[in-house]
C-alpha cells in the first residue's frame, strides 16, 4: 500500500507548491542559493510523497530551516519565527510516531498559524511581509504542502473533533480583526501584511472545519491564499524596486506610468478577496459553506472579515495607483515579471473555474489515505 | 446537450471574453492598442451577447424550435460529496426578458461611448469594464442558482466602483469609488449569509428551491428574506444606503446612464423579484421593504427637488422610483413591479444620456421656477426645515460614518498596539 501512494501523490497540489517556490525567483531579485532553492523543493516533493505522517513532517521542518535560511539576509524576525515553526513542526513529527495524535494535531494547527501569520502568531509573517514579499510568497508553498499534511495526517483523528470548533472560533476572530486593522494601514507593505493575516485566519478557520472531513475548503483557501497573496506580493515588490516604499499619502497616480502592474494588483488583489472568476471565490463559498456546520457565528464573523479586507484593497489600489500621474523613469513590468503573473493569473482563473481540477484529485488521494474517512 | 447550451454560453460569456481579449494584449506587451481594435473586439462580445439573447428569446417563446424553459443544466461547477455548486441557467418571462434588456443597452452604450469618450486617457479600461460587468448583468439575469447569481452581482459592483472612480486624477471619485464600494460590500455580506443559509436549510441554492420556503419555520423563512433584502437595499441604493448613489455619477456619463439610470440600480429589486418565494411567505419582510421602499421614495422626491445639478438630481428621481418598484413587490405587485422597471430604465437611460446637453436646453428653451408648494404656504418654518435637510441629502453619509467611526477608531488602536508589540518583539534593530 505504501508504495502505490506514493506513485499516486497529489500531484496537482506538488505543482502549484512548486510553482509558487519558483515564481518570486524568475520574477524579482529576492532570489535564494541554488542550493537552498533545490533544497526545499525537495523537501516539498518529499513530505508530499512519502505516506509515512511522522517522517513527512520532519522532511516539512528541514523545509522550514531553509526558508530560514533564505529568510535571514531581508529579517531576522521572520527568519527566527520559520525556525520555531520548523521546531514546532518536528515536535508534531514526534508526537505523531509517539502515536499522541491530539497533540500531532495541536502542534501542527500553531505551525501553520506560525507560518500563515494568523495573529497573534504573527510577529515573523509580518516581518517578512513588510521587508521582503516575495521571500513570504516562497515559503506560502511550502505552507501549502504543510496544510495539505495536516489534513492528510492529523486533522481526521477522532480526539481533535472537540478541538476542531475552537479552531474555527479562534480563526474566524483572527480574521475579523486582522480584516479591521488592515483599514488603518498606511502603507502599502502594512496593507499586504494585514491581508495575509487576515487570509491566514480564514485558513485557521478552514483547518478547524475540515476536521469534520470537509478537506476541500481548507485545501482550496490554502492554495488560493498562496497563488493570490503570492502574486501580490511579487507585484508589490516589483513596484518597490521601481519606487521604493510606497505611503498612503493621498493618491499615488501610479496607473500612467505602470499601467500592467496596475492591472495585475487588481487581479491579484481581487482573487484575494473572492473576484468571481477566480479560485477565491469558489474558495470563499465553499469555506463558508464548511463553516456554517459548525459555527453560523463565525460564518458571519468571516464574512465580515472578507468584506472590510475588500474595502482594505480598493483604498491600497487607490492610494497607490489612481491620482493625478506621477511619472517615473523606470519601465513597467518586464517580460519575465509579465510572463509570471500571467502564469499564476491562469491558474487562478482555471482554479475559479474548474476547482475540480485540483479539487477531486487532492479530495479523492485524501479519502483514499485517511482509513476515517 | 441541447441546441440552447452554447447560445446561452454565448451570450452569457462573449463579452468576457472580449474583455480578457483586451485585457491580456495589454499585459502581454502592447500597452497601447488602438482605440479601433478595443473597440472592435468588445463590440463583437456585446453583439455576440445580444444574438444569443434573441436566439434564446426565440426558443424560450417556441419562435425557433420547440419551446424551451426551466432550468437549462450545464453540468455542476463543483461536486464534492454531497455539496454542489451547479452550473444552471434559469429561462422563464423575467430572465429572458432582463437578459435580453440588459445586453441589448450595454451595446447600445458602447457605441455611443466610442464617439463620446474618444481620445479620453481611460477609453481601454472603459471598454473592457464594459464587458465585464455585460457579463455581471448577463449572470444575475440567466442565473438559476444563487451561487451564480451571486459572481454576477459581484462582477456588477466591482465594475461600478471601478466606474464611479473612473476619472482618479481628481480625489472626490476616488473617495466616491470607496464609500460605493464599501456599501456593496457590507451589504452584500446579506446575500452571501443568505446562499449559505439556503443551501443549509433547503438542501439547495437554486432558485427552484426557493419554492419550498413555506416548508420553513416563520422565523427562518423571515431570517433568510430580511438577508435578501438587505443586500438588495445595498445595491438599489435603498435607505438608509442611499448615499452613495449621487456620488456615483462621478462617473463617465454612458456609464452612470447605464449602472444607475437603466441595470445597476435595479440589480437589486430584481434580486426581490427572483427571491419572491421566501418574500411571499415572510409578511414581516415585506412589511420592511415597503416601509423602506416609501421612506426612500418620500427621501430621494424631497431632495431631487432641492438639487441643482443635473446628474445629481436624475439620481435622487431614479431612487423615489426604484424605492416605489421595491415597495410594489413587496405588496405582491410583480407584474406591475417588472413593467415599472423595465418603462423606468429606458426613461432614465435616455435622461441620463442626455443629461450633458440640459445646460444648453435650458438656455434655448428657459426654464420656470417651481414656486413654492403647499407646504411652503401651510407651514413655512417646516418647508424651510425640509429644505435645509434636502440640501444636506438628510445628512445620510454623516449619519454612516458616525456608525462606522467606533469600528475605524477601534482599527487605529489595534494597529497601534499591534506595532507596538511587534515593535518589542522584533530582532531587527539589533542587527
Amino acid at each position: 500500500m505504501t508504495t502505490g501512494l506514493a506513485l499516486a501523490a497529489p500531484w496537482e497540489t506538488l505543482a502549484v507548491c512548486l510553482l509558487l517556490l519558483v515564481a518570486p525567483t524568475v520574477a524579482v531579485l529576492h532570489r535564494p542559493a541554488w542550493w537552498v532553492l533545490a533544497g526545499i523543493a525537495a523537501t516539498l516533493t518529499a513530505s508530499l510523497t512519502v505516506a509515512d505522517g511522522a517522517t513527512a513532517y520532519a522532511i516539512a521542518a528541514a523545509g522550514a530551516l531553509l526558508h530560514a535560511v533564505h529568510a535571514w539576509q531581508w529579517s531576522r524576525t521572520g527568519a527566527l519565527s520559520l525556525v520555531a515553526a520548523s521546531a514546532i513542526t518536528a515536535a508534531a513529527a514526534g508526537a505523531l510516531s509517539a502515536g499522541a495524535g491530539l497533540a500531532a494535531f495541536l502542534l501542527s494547527a500553531i505551525a501553520i498559524a506560525v507560518r500563515t501569520g494568523v495573529p497573534p502568531l504573527h510577529g515573523g509573517v509580518s516581518s517578512l511581509c513588510e521587508r521582503a514579499p516575495a521571500v513570504q510568497t516562497q515559503q506560502m508553498s511550502s505552507t501549502i504542502a504543510l496544510v495539505f499534511l495536516h489534513l492528510r495526517f492529523v486533522d481526521h483523528i477522532p480526539e481533535v473533533a472537540g478541538w476542531a470548533p475552537w479552531l474555527v472560533r479562534y480563526g474566524a476572530l483572527a480574521c475579523i480583526l486582522a480584516a479591521i486593522m488592515t483599514l488603518a494601514q498606511r502603507d502599502l507593505r502594512g496593507f499586504y501584511r494585514g491581508t495575509t493575516t487576515m487570509h491566514g485566519g480564514m485558513l485557521m478557520a478552514a483547518l478547524g472545519a475540515a476536521a469534520l472531513g470537509n478537506f476541500a475548503a481548507a485545501l482550496l483557501v490554502a492554495v488560493t491564499v498562496g497563488l493570490a497573496l503570492g502574486g501580490l506580493g511579487m507585484v508589490i515588490t516589483s513596484l518597490e524596486e521601481r519606487v521604493g516604499p510606497v505611503q498612503y499619502r493621498g493618491p499615488g497616480g501610479r496607473a500612467a506610468a505602470f499601467p500592467v502592474l496596475t492591472a495585475c494588483f487588481a487581479v491579484f488583489g481581487g482573487a484575494g478577496v473572492g473576484l468571481p472568476g477566480t479560485a477565491g471565490f469558489v474558495a470563499d463559498d465553499l469555506l463558508l459553506h464548511t463553516l456554517w456546520l459548525q459555527s453560523p457565528a463565525s460564518t458571519v464573523a468571516v464574512i465580515l472579515g472578507s468584506a472590510l479586507i475588500a474595502v482594505a484593497t480598493l483604498i491600497g489600489y487607490s492610494r497607490t495607483f489612481l491620482g493625478p500621474a506621477t511619472p517615473s523613469v523606470a519601465p513597467d513590468l518586464a517580460l519575465r515579471e509579465r510572463a509570471v503573473a500571467v502564469l499564476l493569473l491562469a491558474l487562478l482563473v482555471t482554479l475559479g473555474v474548474a476547482p475540480y481540477v485540483l479539487l477531486v484529485p487532492a479530495d479523492a488521494f485524501l479519502r483514499a489515505t485517511i482509513p476515517a474517512a | 446537450m441541447t441546441a440552447l447550451q452554447p447560445v446561452l454560453a454565448v451570450a452569457v460569456l462573449s463579452p468576457m471574453a472580449a474583455a480578457l481579449a483586451v485585457g491580456l494584449r495589454v499585459v502581454l506587451g502592447d500597452d497601447r492598442p488602438s482605440e479601433r481594435w478595443v473597440t472592435s473586439v468588445i463590440a463583437a462580445g456585446l453583439t455576440l451577447s445580444v444574438l444569443g439573447d434573441l436566439g434564446v428569446i426565440g426558443v424560450f417563446t417556441g419562435l425557433v424550435g420547440p419551446r424551451i424553459a426551466g432550468e437549462i443544466e450545464f453540468g455542476d461547477w463543483l461536486r464534492l460529496g454531497d455539496f454542489v455548486i451547479p452550473g444552471v441557467i434559469q429561462l422563464d418571462r423575467v430572465s429572458v426578458t432582463l437578459a435580453l434588456f440588459s445586453s441589448t443597452l450595454t451595446a447600445l452604450i458602447a457605441r455611443f461611448s466610442r464617439t463620446y469618450l474618444h481620445k479620453e486617457p481611460g477609453y481601454i479600461r472603459f471598454f473592457v469594464l464594459l464587458g465585464v460587468f455585460a457579463t455581471g448583468t448577463q449572470l444575475v439575469a440567466l442565473a438559476g442558482a444563487l451561487e451564480l447569481f451571486f459572481a454576477g452581482w459581484e462582477l456588477i459592483g466591482i465594475a461600478s466602483a471601478l466606474f464611479i472612480g473612473f476619472f482618479h486624477e481628481r480625489d472626490e471619485p476616488i473617495r466616491s469609488s470607496v464609500r460605493a464600494f464599501a456599501t456593496y460590500r457590507l451589504s452584500d455580506a446579506g446575500l452571501l449569509i443568505a446562499t449559505v443559509a439556503t443551501f443549509e436549510l433547503l438542501g439547495s441554492a437554486r432558485f427552484s428551491a426557493l419554492e419550498h420556503a413555506g416548508e420553513l419555520p416563520p422565523a427562518e423563512s423571515t431570517m433568510l428574506a430580511l438577508l435578501f433584502l438587505l443586500s438588495a437595499m445595498g445595491k438599489s441604493a435603498q435607505l438608509p444606503f442611499s448615499g452613495w448613489l449621487p456620488r456615483a455619477m462621478e462617473g463617465p456619463t454612458p456609464s452612470s446612464a447605464l449602472f444607475y439610470g437603466a441595470v445597476s440600480i435595479h440589480a437589486g429589486v430584481f434580486l426581490m423579484l427572483r427571491v419572491w418565494p421566501v418574500l411571499a411567505v415572510s409578511p414581516i419582510a415585506r412589511g420592511v421593504g415597503v416601509a423602506v421602499g416609501l421612506a426612500t421614495a418620500i427621501y430621494a422626491a424631497t431632495v431631487a427637488r432641492v438639487h441643482t445639478d443635473a446628474k445629481g438630481a436624475l439620481a435622487h428621481a431614479t431612487l423615489a422610483q426604484v424605492g416605489l418598484i421595491l415597495a410594489e413587490i413587496c405588496l405582491g405587485w410583480t407584474t406591475l413591479a417588472l413593467a415599472h422597471l423595465l418603462g423606468h430604465a429606458l426613461l432614465r437611460l435616455g435622461q441620463y444620456l442626455k443629461a450633458p446637453n440640459m445646460i444648453h436646453d435650458t438656455h434655448r428653451v428657459g426654464h420656470s421656477h417651481p414656486g413654492h408648494g403647499w407646504i411652503a404656504r401651510v407651514a413655512p418654518r417646516l418647508a424651510a426645515r425640509i429644505y435645509a435637510t434636502a440640501l444636506h441629502r438628510g445628512r445620510l453619509d454623516d449619519l454612516i460614518d458616525a456608525i462606522f467611526a467606533p469600528v475605524l477608531a477601534m482599527a487605529r488602536a489595534l494597529d497601534r498596539a499591534d506595532r507596538w508589540i511587534r515593535g518589542q518583539a522584533s530582532l531587527e534593530g539589533r542587527r
